[in-house]
């Protein structure tokens, strides 16, 4: 049986979402009329809180020896001790000493062979659970929870991402989910673009135009029957709800003290906004942290980025934490690989892909644990080795996601998590 | 019993069902024996204009242009206005950017430019090349001669890459995604066989791409190296193949000896050119054995740019699990395409004509959903403009192609009298008006870009597809260039309705301008109440209804 393709919001596709996520009641089907389902959906979006997602991607592959596995007095261990942290007998690197405290909620993996060091091509294995391959392009994982973790109703984009560069949307991401589950970029924290109303309009004017432009569809709609014009106006509607809460994207209403223990620089402010943008229940957040592409001094680089990195992530760590938020939020923190044990001539690092680490908290994950092992200069994985497809995997089960789930495209099916891997039962609650 | 009517009028009369008959009346008569009730009412006029406009020549027509068609009473303009529009300058831009969307899916340009690729598909259209030839130039350049080079954009763009340009050559001049055909026979679908996809994968599995000084990367190729697969169910028995096509015969390859493979080896630090080229087969296999996969695809692909969907259906999955909804028109459009040696323009003219096509989007109030189901053609689709028809429209509804082309011919006819002199005598009227369009087109196509980036697909995915997003409505509503465009300057819409008086006027010059049709007595009595209402602010008010018109599903919609 072929999945319903194309493009409307209409119940229909409100059940389909719902007995995706297992929340609707056995016998609830697609065919029976608005009437008998809506209801219990509502009821259920009340009781039930929605799952949320947290990424803090260190752009260009963070060192796993200057954050997570750090190998002090080896030869590959370069500069920098170990210290100890709320877990007792996890140690981290001592460049983040906040995050240490914050240890008992996050669960580390260390023994990730991802066999890939491009950047382009690791960038998206992280983000997809697969191999970059020509012709088939996978959805992120944050288009994933945008189509089917935010509710169909909600005002705000259920996938923004927080980056240093440029800000607008970027469809790439959502590949055959379509654009509408694509990424919202807040280039620098920006509110995103045309969430002003022109100055030229007043708020007749406005009301006067929005009266025009019903009136039309209605008279239009009437004598069609497509789920598509329903579709398309409804986005007028959300935009008209997104401008009015414009004020989510804006940082500056947070707190001042808050800026001062979030870090006044960048990330500091861009995970600042992270919180409220969680707050506010946007589903998916991501958050660049750039650039750790040490190929040249690689210590001095970590020593200032990991500093900023510790302040910004274990004060949210800690805030999400104190909220409760933690309790249905996912949080990843990933490169596209790792760094070579290796330090080269110019006291760098180079990329790495086969023996290096990742952080989570949060939903569904064993706080304070640690899955998987290098050897002790951390130039092999000796134990519980995973890759890319293993972690996606985990990340959907976190979600309540299936992970057998496929989408019909053009008449071919393709499962979102690639099949030839699986979850990692040990970081699942 | 119209079904049956039409089963004895082919047993009466066979010979009124096929040859004797003009194609466009052969597609009616295989789309209504099929149905299952009365389709939709025919298209009104301004239903047919809007929708000829849009598919023929990429945008909307100008209220002037919707005028003199609805006023028309001829019972041949609606025939009239489709030659016109096939022989205008606009209809080949249309024909780009759908082949250009087709065939290179928005993928960012890696060796060729976009931009010399289009001009290679344009002049393709105005020169109405056949298909075959187009597709012959496409995969025949390599990319070293500066002439053919941009055609070499498809091939050299994925990076030469053998198992990018499988899968792309089988959707695309095939109709079959064989990409799961891989590593495998299609798990899912029987026709197509692990071996399908190694045969076309032969004939560029040698082709490779080189660095070539002062020239860019261009295509060589290697005089040896055979393709063998292997199923991942039955790992021990490996498979060779040469190049084939489908279940056509193998290619004959000249028997070589060993040492002379090459004309140019790869010892000479150039561009390796074997003795034998396998890409080279490839556009005669496709082309001059009797492959109807190449030729339903295109018939099935052309059938879809004025239907809004393929016989098959999609367009990439032609196969016997998913048969056409039409089997037997189907066939006699692949058979015509070929005959009519694949003049795209005379194909297209016919499917133009058809009653189908030119029937209401408005499904008769008491016709079940299944006789109004899409494959049927009871009824005539929402297609959403696309981003290029959708930008062009905007800035025709808003007057500024008329603008540009008007203040075009003013440059060239009234101030460069050397220019005029060459124009009036020399040029054709056709070259003249070629000119004028390819200047809006200078002065305008850069306006196209927020258009694309908001509404098209992401690079590589299906095109037509994909949800309307907040992102869309907030820059229709809120953005740039749209809310500049609807202060009035020049002879633009909203100068234009400023100027006159009477609500009566302004409603009409509206609706003909943005939706291609005259209001009906409620729109009328709508827009003089809302400059009533605000006759304060007529010059806010006539802004706020030309957004309300251009923002709505009537004009987002190709209907």
């Amino acid at each position: 049986m072929k999945r319903c393709s194309h493009a409307c919001g209409s119940a229909e596709h409100l059940t389909s979402r719902r007995q995706f996520l297992g929340t609707v009641a056995a016998g609830v089907g697609a065919a029976s009329g608005l009437g008998t389902f809506v209801r219990p959906l509502v009821a259920d979006e009340l009781t039930r809180q929605e799952r949320q997602v947290l990424v803090v991607w260190l752009a260009g592959g963070a060192s796993q020896l200057e954050t997570w596995d750090p190998k002090p007095g080896t030869d590959t261990g370069g500069p920098f001790r170990s210290i100890e942290t709320s877990v007792p007998g996890t140690r981290i690197s001592e460049l983040m000493p906040l995050t240490a405290k914050q240890m008992h909620r996050i669960a580390l993996v260390r023994g990730l062979n991802t066999k890939e060091n491009d950047h382009g091509k690791g960038h998206y294995m992280m983000h997809t659970g697969r191999p970059q391959m020509p012709g088939v392009v996978y959805p992120h994982l944050g288009s994933i929870a945008a189509k089917y973790v935010t509710p169909e109703t909600s005002p705000l984009p259920g996938y923004i991402h927080i980056t240093p560069g440029g800000g607008g949307l970027s469809s790439a991401d959502a590949a055959f989910l379509g654009p509408k589950y694509g990424a919202l970029h807040l280039g620098n924290g920006q509110p995103p673009a045309n969430t002003v109303r022109p100055a030229s309009l007043n708020d007749l004017g406005a009301s006067a135009r929005e009266a025009v432009f019903q009136h039309a569809n209605d008279r239009f709609a009437k004598r069609r029957r497509t789920a598509e014009t329903e579709a398309y106006t409804s986005t007028f509607e959300q935009a008209k709800q997104l401008m009015a809460r414009r004020e989510v994207f804006d940082v500056t209403k947070e707190p001042e003290r808050d800026f001062d223990r979030y870090g006044r620089h960048d990330f500091g402010r861009h995970c600042l906004l992270a919180r409220r943008l969680l707050d506010a229940g946007v589903t998916f957040v991501q958050v660049t942290h750039s650039n750790y592409d040490t190929h040249n001094e690689n210590f001095d680089f970590h020593l200032e980025q990991v500093g900023e990195f510790d302040q910004g992530f274990a004060t949210l760590l800690e805030d999400l934490g104190a909220s409760g938020r933690l309790q249905h939020t996912l949080v990843i923190v990933m490169s596209e690989f790792g760094r070579t044990p290796k330090i080269n001539p110019w006291y760098g690092r180079d990329h790495w892909g086969n023996a290096w680490s990742i952080a989570l908290a949060g939903v569904g994950i064993t706080a304070g644990n640690v899955v998987g092992k290098t050897n002790a200069n951390g130039t092999a994985v000796v134990d519980r080795e995973v890759g890319a497809g293993h972690l996606f995997h985990t990340y959907m089960k976190a979600l309540g996601l299936d992970t057998k789930e496929s989408v019909d495209v053009n008449g071919q099916d393709f499962f979102l998590a690639d099949p030839s891997a699986t979850h990692i039962p040990e970081l699942l609650a | 019993m119209a079904r049956s009517i039409v089963a004895l009028a082919i047993m009466l009369f066979p010979q009124y069902t096929r040859a004797d008959l003009p194609l466009h009346e052969r597609i009616d008569r295989a789309i209504e024996s099929a149905l299952e009730g009365p389709p939709a009412a025919p298209a009104s006029d301004a239903e047919f204009l809007r929708r000829a406009y849009l598919d023929l020549a990429g945008m909307v027509p100008t209220s002037t242009e919707a005028r003199v068609f609805l006023d028309d009473p001829s019972p041949y303009k609606r025939e009239r206005l489709i030659d016109t529009l096939l022989s205008g300058p606009r209809f080949a831009r249309r024909m780009r950017d759908v082949f250009d969307v087709a065939w290179m899916e928005r993928l960012p340009d890696k060796y060729v430019p976009s931009a010399a690729w289009r001009a290679f598909l344009l002049r393709a259209f105005q020169e109405n090349r056949p298909y075959d030839q187009i597709v012959r130039e496409v995969l025949s350049a390599d990319g070293t001669d500066p002439a053919t080079r941009p055609a070499a954009k498809f091939l050299l763009d994925r990076e030469a890459d053998a198992n990018n340009l499988t899968r792309d050559m089988g959707r695309m001049f095939l109709g079959r995604d064989m990409q799961c055909a891989q590593c495998h026979d299609h798990p899912l679908i029987d026709d197509y066989k692990q071996a399908h996809y190694y045969g076309l994968f032969a004939f560029v599995s040698r082709t490779t791409l080189y660095d070539q000084p002062g020239a860019g990367k261009v295509l060589a190729e290697k005089g040896e190296g055979d393709v063998t697969f292997t199923s991942v169910f039955k790992k021990k028995i490996t498979n060779a193949t040469g190049p084939r096509l489908l279940d056509g015969p193998a290619i004959a390859e000249p028997a070589i000896a060993k040492g002379q493979e090459y004309f140019v080896g790869p010892k000479e630090k150039a561009r390796t050119v074997p003795a034998f080229s396998r890409r080279a087969q490839l556009p005669n296999a496709l082309l001059t054995t009797d492959v109807s996969a190449f030729d339903r695809a295109i018939a099935n692909r052309l059938w879809s740019v004025l239907m809004g969907r393929g016989l098959v259906h999609p367009l990439e999955l032609d196969h016997s699990g998913n048969p056409p909804s039409h089997p037997e028109l189907l066939d006699d459009l692949t058979r015509s395409i070929k005959a009519m040696k694949y003049d795209m323009r005379a194909f297209l003219r016919e499917v133009a004509l058809t009653r189908a096509y030119q029937r209401s989007s408005e499904p008769r109030p008491e016709a079940s959903d299944s006789q109004m189901e899409p494959s049927r053609y009871a009824v005539a689709p929402l297609r959403k403009l696309s981003p290029e028809q959708l930008g062009w429209s905007v800035m025709q509804a808003l007057g500024f192609v008329e603008a540009s082309r008007r203040g075009a011919e003013d440059r060239y006819l009234t101030r460069d009298p050397k220019m005029r002199d060459i124009l009036e005598t020399t040029v054709g009227k056709r070259q003249r008006a070629e000119l004028l369009e390819a200047a809006v087109e200078d002065q305008l196509a850069g306006n196209l870009g927020p258009f694309i980036q908001r509404f098209a697909a992401a690079p590589g995915q299906p095109q037509d597809a994909g949800d309307p997003t907040v992102h869309q409505a907030l820059f229709l509503a809120n953005g740039e260039p749209i809310q500049s465009w609807l202060n009035p300057s020049g002879v633009n819409l909203t100068a234009r309705l400023n100027a006159l008086t009477d609500p009566g006027a302004i409603g009409e010059e509206l609706y003909l301008s943005i939706l291609s049709r005259r209001p009906a007595e409620e729109e009328r009595a709508e827009v003089a109440q809302h400059l009533k209402d605000r006759d304060k602010d007529k010059g806010p008010a006539i802004k706020e209804l030309a957004w309300a018109l251009l923002s709505s599903a009537e004009f987002r919609f190709n209907h």
